[in-house]
């Protein structure tokens, strides 16, 4: 207790008082050796995570892999299925103590987590122990440090890849191992697929909120106002520009054009984008690198069906793509040996051969540049190509503060403005102009609801 | 004579027609829970299994856990009707036999339960739960419906067609309260006491909002959101979710199978008196 | 009922009577009393403290955390919620969902449940298969409907065209409203047919001998006598209508653009994404007030037109 209050008197005093946008409070001691001290070993931890399918699996074995190879420490998983649920459940967990030791998160929750106070932050173990990050892509680490505190630990890395089926493009008559990288290849492609049949449109598109959030880091321009809310606390949005605008354009005249079909984002049509592909309805889709396993071994049921993987395309621009998927935070209301122990689980997923092995069985990107040269990711990569597209890729973004992401409190909020818009666009026919702002207006209502009951 | 038959044929054209609208979406869900899984996007899309994989059931039930949530629905259910039927027996022999002050006020009280829809309470129920300790334990689960007005004042509506006679007669052979409920009122009620624990059963099985809110994991989670967790889960795997939806409401088919007769009769006690 | 408690002592003299009968009052009121009680204590704790405790909560802006201090906003909460856009949509959407589905559900389950009341061979089986859907639970129907409806491998799309009813706006509400309306199909026609058969042979034949046709029959004799339980069926069909959460967390979610985002689904996501109890507490009153005002309306309006004579 009187180490905290310390910590807290010294960030206080020193850190300057403006401390919107992230917190200088980084509270929190790493109480390392607390396992030698338990009563009773091994300390059992409750990690709460959202892996589905192939990524569970591979979750799990990584799990007995580490209760197996030490005595100290047991990890028990426990599925919530969806980072949203886990959200929620994590929320009601704050109220009636009900919480996990160790918890997966999305990378959007970042300043939820920050402002929930609720975390030790990874920066107070990486210190105590001069934990060596050199090793990490600094994307990745920059992604979730906020003035200079690293909040969780990065484990799942994913980013957005293009799909598409190389027999309808073959029978479209275009180069199967070429993937469109652009929004005008995009229709230039769509136009082929249909015009010769090879699907009844060119594109499946989950009406995601977060897609435009990727395509305006690719063209280098934040998200959200004060250094894209990593300054300080944003407070607007800044998409209603005419990037963003070239951006809802595009997509409502794909629809329009019956070019692209438009699926749900979540619920019992979220895989619909996936299976108009599977069924020949559309020739290309997007989607995450990170249910790649998943998505390989399911198509494979569908002879019709031979997946290409391509980078993630987009508006042209000095930017690049977003670190996305999710990160491990250590949750300070445990005991101290039980916060050391997820530390200690949380090294061991960020180990390179732990990320050689979580990388090839799913398709997200290894967070170790050494990983790469190990036995299972070589092998991934030569067998399956486009595994290596995510990694790449987010190598080869430019470093601005349009590609460190976007750091908003109701982040929610502001995807649900957007992802209205979006789908009132192309469903009712609004003009794009009018979407873009109308989502900007409700974005800025959220975020603006949020700050005041945050208190700053 | 030709005239007849052609209405009757008709007749029987027109309650197939309907009959198989009805079950129409049933039929569907068994064909494709036994489809495999690329003979689910089939264009034309298949009505018949030609070779049913009934594997999918199998992993419905162990990777879905599909039984731990049917033993949850039941005992959840068996504890919120027994104790529906309890509490709606006991008071509604107070408001039907016994006198004492601010009955008629205490009375309206119990109705006004009734207009106070499930929004306005969850939150606040939660919490409460929460702090009683209850949070993802049956009693969570159970313990807020443990009473209703509307039980209350179908069963009063019960009690008060005892005949006056009889109530005498139990008086005069020196019967307590305890033995005339016992003996004499129940089971006269017995028709709205059915109905009543259908009413109960149903609504306690339906109950989704709840179960989703005060549990937090697969140990007590009910059918209903059973179904959403194993949705979710096997999002790729249509036919396992639908395999899974099928074996879950396979209980209640079995149950309205045989007591289809006792069903009709405890509610035509009860709609029928309005 | 005293004088049954009376007559438990007839032989005592007049004199002791008053005595008797002050202390037996006060038995059977405390025994009035104890009956009430568990019944009485739920009620406080999960009914009138929750819905009192609303309008002290619909005055705070409650923070994104629990364990953060809550703010005082007082009435200017209130009336913001009240004249939001997002409000007056949730209420929309809360009363057409119950105009689509009540009316339709009791018209469709009387027109079952009077066709599945004569007296042909195998009936029966009509009469089963047409309450079969009370097995079906709120998670079941749901399941079934949001895959009949997917585009990509429903049989509908197929028939249809393609077209995702779940995701456009103007076929989202009327798409749960059929599946409500399947799930409900069930009770409903049980219901109803419970009371058809309570309506005397004798009066049919009576007026079939005095000529009356089939529909003058049924408009004259039946329906009059099936008001109590249609009117029933509509009361309990309303309040249902009112509380559907199910069906739009496994379908729609609210959406698309908060077409199907009724007072409930509203309330539960403020509460349970955003924390934001204040927000839940104003909507919960406004649906507790709508709830009233129809059950009200209902009663005086409605009631009047049901017959029961005797």
């Amino acid at each position: 207790m009187a180490t905290i209050t310390g910590l807290l008197l010294a960030a206080c005093s020193g850190g300057g008082g403006g401390s919107k946008g992230g917190s200088a409070r980084a509270s929190g001691k790493c109480p390392l050796g607390a396992i030698a001290k338990a009563p009773s070993k091994p300390v059992d931890i409750v990690v709460w995570h959202a892996m589905t399918q192939a990524n569970q699996t591979t979750l799990t074995k990584l799990t007995d892999q580490f209760n197996a190879a030490q005595p100290d420490v047991r990890v028990k998983l426990v599925n919530q299925t969806g980072y949203d649920d886990t959200f929620t459940k994590f929320k009601a967990g704050l109220g009636s103590g009900d919480l996990p030791d160790l918890v997966q998160l999305q990378d959007t929750s970042l300043q939820l987590m920050i402002d929930s106070r609720a975390v030790l932050p990874a920066q107070a173990c990486v210190d105590a122990e001069k934990y060596d990050l050199s090793d990490h892509i600094a994307r990745v680490v920059d992604y979730y440090t906020v003035k200079n505190v690293l909040w969780p630990m990065p484990f799942n890395v994913s980013n957005l890849v293009l799909l598409y089926n190389k027999q309808a493009f073959t029978r479209a008559g275009l180069d199967p191992e070429k993937a469109p990288g652009t929004f005008d290849e995009i229709r230039a492609a769509s136009e082929k697929i249909v015009s010769s049949g090879a699907a009844k449109v060119g594109l499946a598109l989950k009406t995601a909120p977060e897609y435009p959030e990727q395509w305006l880091a690719k063209a280098g321009q934040p998200y959200v106002n004060n250094g894209n809310g990593r300054q300080q606390r944003a407070t607007e949005v800044a998409f209603d520009n005419p990037v963003g605008l070239d951006v809802y354009t595009w997509i409502a005249s794909m629809v329009k054009d019956k070019l692209a079909i438009t699926t749900p984002t979540r619920g019992a049509g979220g895989l619909n984008h996936l299976l108009a592909v599977a069924n020949g309805n559309a020739a290309m889709t997007i989607e995450s690198s990170a249910s790649l396993a998943t998505i390989l071994s399911v198509i494979g049921n569908y002879p019709s069906v031979t997946l290409g993987v391509g980078p993630f395309p987009g508006p042209p621009g000095q930017g690049g793509v977003l670190v996305g998927g999710a990160a491990l935070y250590i949750v300070n209301k445990s005991s101290p040996a039980k916060q050391e122990a997820a530390w200690r689980f949380a090294k061991f997923l960020n180990e390179p051969a732990s990320q050689a092995a979580w990388s090839a069985g799913t398709g997200y990107v290894p967070i170790r540049k050494s990983a790469i040269d190990l036995e299972p990711i070589r092998k991934r990569w030569a067998e399956v190509p486009g595994f290596k597209v995510a990694y790449d890729q987010l190598l080869a973004g430019a470093t601005n503060a349009a590609t460190a992401g976007p750091v908003i409190g109701d982040y929610a909020g502001v995807r649900k403005a957007v992802e209205d818009a979006i789908q009132g666009m192309v469903t009712e026919g609004t003009p794009p102009k009018q979407a873009i702002d109308r989502a900007a207006q409700r974005a800025n209502a959220a975020i603006k609801d949020y700050n005041a009951r945050v208190g700053g | 004579m030709a005239g007849r038959r052609l209405r009757v044929v008709a007749r029987y054209t027109l309650l197939t027609a309907l009959a198989a609208i009805v079950l129409f979406p049933l039929y569907i869900t068994v064909v494709n829970s036994l489809l495999p899984s690329q003979q689910l996007l089939a264009r034309p899309p298949r009505l018949f299994p030609s070779s049913p994989e009934w594997d999918t059931y199998r992993r419905a039930w162990n990777a879905g856990h599909l039984g731990r949530y049917l033993k949850n629905s039941f005992i959840v259910t068996a504890l919120i009707v027994s104790g529906q039927i309890a509490t709606s027996i006991l008071a509604a022999y107070a408001f039907a036999f016994l006198r004492f002050p601010l009955k008629r006020t205490l009375f309206v009280v119990f109705l006004a339960t009734t207009m106070i829809p499930f929004e306005v309470t969850f939150f606040t129920n939660q919490q409460t739960i929460v702090s009683l300790g209850w949070y993802d334990t049956y009693a969570g689960l159970a313990v807020p419906f443990l009473a209703t007005g509307f039980g209350t004042f179908l069963l009063r509506q019960a009690f008060l067609q005892v005949p006056r006679d009889l109530q005498d007669a139990a008086a005069l052979d020196g019967y307590g309260h305890l033995r005339f409920m016992t003996r004499v009122a129940v089971p006269l009620a017995r028709p709205m006491v059915a109905a009543l624990a259908l009413f109960s059963f149903f609504a306690a099985w339906n109950q989704y909002l709840w179960p989703l809110i005060v549990t937090k994991d697969d140990r007590l989670r009910t059918v209903q959101i059973g179904l959403r967790q194993l949705r979710g889960e096997s999002v790729s795997d249509i036919n396992v979710t639908l395999a899974g939806t099928v074996l879950a409401a396979l209980p209640l088919f079995i149950l309205l199978l045989v007591f289809q007769k006792q069903l009709v009769r405890g509610l035509t006690a009860g709609a029928v008196k309005g | 009922m005293s004088q049954a408690i009376d007559r438990l002592a007839p032989g005592v003299d007049a004199a002791s009577r008053p005595v008797r009968r002050l202390s037996s009052r006060v038995r059977e009121a405390g025994l009035g009393y104890l009956l009430i009680l568990p019944s009485l204590l739920a009620f406080v704790t999960f009914e009138f403290y929750p819905f009192v405790r609303n309008f002290y909560l619909a005055l705070y802006r409650t923070p994104p955390f629990p364990g953060l201090p809550k703010r005082w906003a007082g009435l200017g909460q209130v009336g913001d919620i009240l004249s939001s856009g997002d409000f007056r949509n949730s209420l929309k959407v809360t009363v057409l969902f119950a105009v689509l589905t009540v009316p339709t559900g009791v018209i469709l389950g009387l027109a079952l449940a009077v066709l599945a009341h004569q007296q042909l061979k195998g009936i029966g089986i009509y009469r089963t298969i047409f309450s079969s859907t009370v097995a079906t639970s709120v998670a079941v129907a749901s399941v079934i409907f949001v895959t009949l409806f997917n585009p990509q491998v429903g049989l509908l799309s197929y028939l249809v065209g393609q077209q995702d009813f779940l995701q456009d706006p103007t076929w989202a509400l009327p798409a749960v409203s059929i599946a409500f309306i399947w799930q409900h199909l069930g009770i409903t026609f049980i219901l109803i047919s419970a009371g058809l058969g309570a309506v005397p042979d004798e009066l049919l034949e009576a007026a079939h001998v005095d000529g009356a046709g089939a529909w003058s029959r049924f408009r004259n004799v039946t329906l009059p006598l099936l008001s109590p339980t249609i009117f029933f069926a509509t009361v309990v069909g309303s309040i249902t209508a009112f509380q559907a959460f199910g069906q739009i967390d496994l379908l729609t979610n609210g959406g698309p653009g908060d077409k199907t985002n009724v007072l409930v689904y509203a309330a539960y996501t403020e509460v349970f994404q955003r924390n934001n109890i204040g927000r839940a507490a104003v909507l919960a009153i406004a649906l507790f007030v709508i709830t009233l005002v129809l059950t009200i309306v209902q009663l005086t309006v409605l009631e009047r037109r049901v017959f029961y004579g005797r």
